[in-house]
């Protein structure tokens, strides 16, 4: 077994954000699957901390919910970006990309280039 | 937005007690439901899938915890939590709560107070519509100098001059500072007359401020143009309730203002006193209405020379005060062409009237008030330490119990989170108290001014800005005082406290203890010094030489000119008096005076002297008195050289006069001055020959250095105000029924306006020791509260410290030492912490001293007898607090000692 991850909850909205905006309507557990997919089994999330991060991001508009029914019929709420979560998602991407660009020239600087 | 957007949902959430477990409830079955089926499907048993996806879903109860405390202000719910449990923890220490509240309320009383204070003084606005609109009207005649004073010709050119920046101009006349009498006016009602704060106001003033009349109505728009016409006067508030028992039917009751009736048609509003600073304005007349002081003269309103009036205006709307300063400044030069102004600037200038207020010259309240806050401050501090210091000693005891707690899984924010509301408990507590603890402080304090005569204001009613200011420092003391404990228990790493067993002493908390008593013997030391340098002060004011001797002498303020008397009716009633008033038994002299020292405003007459070239092109001036025969006798003060006056100096004979030290030394250094003149430049063709030569005494205030002074005899200087002067053999205030009945028999209508000792004048006169006695008051309570914070602190933590190491000095004692050595090495260590605590707190006091050197009297802010003083004693506290404890310590049997833990 692989060494698994620990997730940020910052990290954990933004690629619920971006789950949604690929996805579209989604439900708790289509999210987290969908999670676990791409990151190929490597990030460890308890699936249920989810479940108060997608509560923090409803709150503050970045998501809507209704109740709608899911593959085995049964009544479950599905989640959807709303036009301030697109522009989050927009700025967050942004910024986590120049973060993720400035640590990753960090580590590539040697020795050598501060003579 | 996001954050506001869900912060309401949150506290929506919280106020409706939304707890929606409902739709957690079904998604988190749902989830599971899934996820079970996808296992299933991966090929697992049904009980299996189940368990396996109970597993990846997590722990069920933390995250309906975390939804929960998303869903709602969580922390409300916990931080009542943590309060219930803070109070629980207090309660189980009532020792410690009950000395560290008590202290925190001295701490943060004496600040609410002294705020209180300063907020009544600069910050509160006047309590009239728009404050800060509302502006006085001056010419510069230094930088910190100004000429507000205006004639009435003036005031009605300015008034339609300035129709474009200002939406109200009015014209008032402060009562009792024109220039003929120099007394308050008296207030007649059914034949008792008082002396009454008067402000003689131009129709719309009231209409200009915007207030309603408590009751009944304010002088009317048309009313006071012309002069003596409309006899009406608006008491204030205070007044109407101290004189007339708040009854209402004193609207239409016909009282007299210098002898001239008057009718009362209101009364002020509760709050309003006037728009002086300190100085509450009694009644309000029209400004025509000054005739009652002036018997009948109407220059003030018509004769440009004459300027009593102060403008008062209020700024158009939308005007600023730059903008009207502007306008004002190009009509000055035009203006003061047309009305010369000798010795102002021509820019003329509006000026808001509070802050700083109508005061001419600097300020003096923001440096008072910057002193007191300073001192306060202190206080504060000193209280926080003492608090910080036993908050300490209980943390350290308790970091066993925050370890247990730790270990058990409490987190480590919660844990810190616990203290700081405990400790803010504590200061909201001590908060609360201190509030109680200022207002019976202020009530004290308004109290002293109620001995003066003087209408002066000390109200401080408590309001939203001081309750602010005492929660506020709650929360700062909290802050301080918690912050240090809770870092601590935090940062103790937890196997090595739980394997300590309790004795957790350790070399750090040793240290953070040495200094936190350093820094309290500090702040003692300072805090002691800068009031002990006040106390000194105000002793010295207090036994400085007056140059003249108070005690035994009646003052007997008379002003026949209040009814109507002419110059030969009232030379008449005086001379008739003094004679009388001389057979009385047990009156050793009596006389005569137009001004009394250290309260009426002294007149300065500018003089002219033969060969005396002025200096830097400034005026020669002195003060003048006039004054009866007899006067210097009654007032025992020395005459150096020549005579006393005589009767016969009169008006008719040649102008003489008799002058001070100070005046002989900087007109005639070095050479007699008797039988030499000068001019008073108002009379320049009597030449005033100098009869004799006195004793410098003060006449103005306590403080500065003696100015150059003159004394003429009254008959060829008339007024109608003169102070008669008693000296007795017996108790002055035992011949003052007797004084009045005369006065009465003499001129029955005619008020004497006042009775009181020359020594209570001293005390309690406005330029005397009033506020000297108020400062020092207030500098004495901080001090003594600093003293008391002192001792309970060092003493406390040395005790405890010494307390400590009971089992060490057990073994010593065991092992055959001596006690003298122990008692050395006991107090070597308190003495260690003691002698740096004094260094920098003398360090800091010398820099304090520098900064309240200018409100010092007699004491440089060096004064070493209070730096000596304050020193010994808080050194014999520490001292004591060592030497307590390590006695204690010797004389514990070792075997009991050894088992101590």
């Amino acid at each position: 077994m692989g060494r698994k991850v620990d997730v940020q909850q910052g990290t954990l909205a933004l690629m619920i954000l971006k789950t949604l905006e690929v996805m579209g309507s989604l439900h708790g557990y289509g999210i987290a699957r969908r999670i676990e997919q791409i990151s190929g089994d490597l990030l460890a999330v308890n699936q249920g901390t989810l479940y108060p991060v997608l509560l923090r991001l409803e709150q503050e508009g970045a998501i809507r919910s209704e109740w709608g029914t899911s593959e085995n019929n049964r009544r479950a709420r599905f989640y959807r970006l709303t036009r301030a979560g697109q522009k989050l998602l927009q700025t967050e991407t942004r910024e986590w990309e120049q973060t993720a660009a400035i640590v990753g020239r960090f580590f590539q600087v040697k020795a050598g280039d501060f003579s | 937005m996001r954050f506001l957007r869900r912060f309401v949902a949150r506290v929506l959430n919280s106020a409706l007690r939304w707890r929606d477990d409902k739709r957690l409830q079904e998604e988190m079955e749902e989830h599971l439901a899934l996820q079970a089926a996808d296992n299933v499907r991966a090929g697992l048993s049904p009980s299996e899938a189940r368990r396996e996806a109970l597993l990846k879903f997590g722990a069920v109860e933390a995250i309906q915890e975390g939804y929960w405390a998303e869903a709602r202000l969580a922390s409300v719910e916990t931080l009542l939590q943590d309060f219930r449990f803070g109070w629980r923890s207090l309660r189980k220490s009532p020792g410690f709560t009950a000395v560290a509240v008590v202290t925190l309320a001295l701490g943060i009383g004496a600040n609410t107070a002294i705020f209180s204070m300063v907020d009544s003084l600069i910050i509160r606005p006047l309590p009239i519509q728009h404050p800060f609109e509302l502006t006085y009207l001056a010419f510069p005649r230094d930088s910190t100098h100004f000429d507000p004073q205006f004639s009435g010709p003036e005031f009605r050119q300015l008034r339609d001059q300035t129709r474009a920046v200002f939406s109200d101009v009015n014209a008032v006349i402060l009562g009792g500072l024109s220039d003929s009498g120099d007394r308050a006016d008296g207030l007649t009602v059914d034949g008792v007359t008082r002396p009454t704060q008067t402000l003689f106001a131009s129709g719309e003033f009231f209409q200009m401020l915007g207030i309603r009349p408590y009751l009944g109505r304010f002088i009317l728009p048309w009313e006071g143009d012309a002069a003596g016409a409309d006899p009406v006067v608006v008491l204030s508030y205070r007044y109407w309730r101290t004189r007339f028992g708040r009854d209402p039917n004193v609207l239409g009751k016909t009282v007299y203002v210098n002898g001239h009736a008057v009718t009362i048609v209101g009364i002020a509003p509760k709050d309003f006193f006037g728009p002086m600073p300190l100085i509450e304005m009694e009644a309000y007349l029209p400004l025509g209405m000054m005739t009652v002081e002036t018997a009948g003269n109407t220059d003030f309103l018509t004769t440009p020379g004459t300027r009593n009036l102060l403008i008062l205006s209020r700024l158009a709307p939308g005007v600023s005060i730059q903008r009207a300063n502007v306008v004002l400044a190009s009509l000055g030069p035009q203006f003061t062409k047309q009305y010369p102004r000798p010795g102002a600037g021509t820019t003329l200038q509006a000026r808001l009237l509070r802050p700083p207020g109508l005061i001419d010259g600097p300020n003096p309240f923001p440096p008072l008030a910057g002193l007191f806050l300073t001192l306060s401050a202190m206080v504060f501090a000193l209280a926080c330490l003492n608090v910080a210091n036993l908050a300490l000693v209980r943390a350290l005891s308790r970091q066993r119990e925050m370890a247990v707690r730790a270990a058990l899984g409490g987190s480590r924010a919660r844990l810190i989170r616990r203290l700081l509301c405990e400790t803010l408990l504590l200061t909201l507590s001590g908060a609360a108290a201190g509030i109680v603890a200022a207002s019976f402080a202020l009530r004290a304090v308004s109290s002293i001014t109620t001995a003066s005569e003087l209408p002066i204001v000390l109200e401080f009613p408590f309001n939203l800005r001081v309750f602010l200011f005492a929660v506020g420092i709650a929360v700062l003391a909290a802050a301080i005082v918690g912050i240090l404990p809770a870092l601590r228990i935090s940062k103790g790493n937890l196997s090595d406290i739980l394997h300590e067993g309790g004795r957790s002493l350790t070399g750090r908390s040793q240290r953070t203890r040495s200094v936190l008593v350093a820094a309290q013997v500090a702040g003692s030391v300072a805090l002691l010094i800068v009031t002990g340098l006040f106390i000194r002060s105000l002793e010295s004011a207090q036994h400085a030489d007056l140059g003249f001797d108070p005690t035994h002498v009646l003052n007997v303020a008379l002003d026949p000119g209040e009814i109507g008397y002419s110059q030969i009716q009232s030379d008449d009633f005086y001379r008739q008096l003094l004679t009388r008033a001389r057979a009385l038994p047990g009156v050793q002299s009596a006389s005569l005076a137009m001004v009394v020292p250290l309260g009426d405003n002294v007149p300065r007459s500018e003089i002219t002297i033969p060969g005396h070239v002025a200096q830097h092109g400034e005026e020669p001036r002195a003060d003048r008195n006039a004054v009866s025969p007899d006067y210097f006798k009654t007032m025992n003060i020395a005459v150096l050289q020549g005579r006393d006056f005589l009767d016969s100096d009169s008006e008719s004979s040649a102008r003489v006069a008799i002058i001070n030290e100070a005046m002989a030394k900087r007109f005639w250094p070095g050479i007699n001055p008797v039988g030499r003149n000068f001019k008073r430049d108002r009379d320049a063709q009597h030449p005033i020959e100098i009869v004799g030569v006195v004793r410098n005494s003060r006449i103005e205030d306590l403080y500065s250095s003696f100015s150059s002074a003159f004394y003429v005899p009254n008959s060829q200087d008339y007024t109608s105000a003169q102070t008669l002067q008693i000296r007795t053999s017996g108790q002055p205030q035992a011949v003052a029924a007797e004084i009045s009945a005369l006065a009465r028999k003499l001129a029955p209508t005619a008020p004497v306006l006042s009775i009181r000792t020359m020594s209570d004048a001293v005390r309690n006169g406005a330029n005397g020791l009033l506020f000297f006695n108020l400062g020092a008051k207030l500098t004495a309570a901080l001090g003594f509260l600093g003293l008391a914070l002192a001792v309970i602190g060092i003493y406390g933590v040395m005790t405890y410290a010494v307390g400590q190491r009971t089992q060490e000095i057990g073994v010593r004692m065991a092992l055959g030492a001596p006690r003298r050595t122990i008692l050395m090495m006991v107090s070597r260590q308190g003495l260690a912490i003691i002698g740096t605590g004094l260094a920098i707190g003398l360090l800091t006091a010398i820099a304090a001293g520098r900064l309240v050197g200018e409100f010092l009297v007699g004491i440089g802010p060096t004064d070493p007898v209070t730096y000596i003083a304050v020193s010994m004693l808080l050194s014999a506290i520490a001292l004591a607090a060592c030497y307590i404890p390590a006695r204690r310590a010797m004389h514990i049997e070792p075997t009991v000692a050894l088992r101590y833990e």
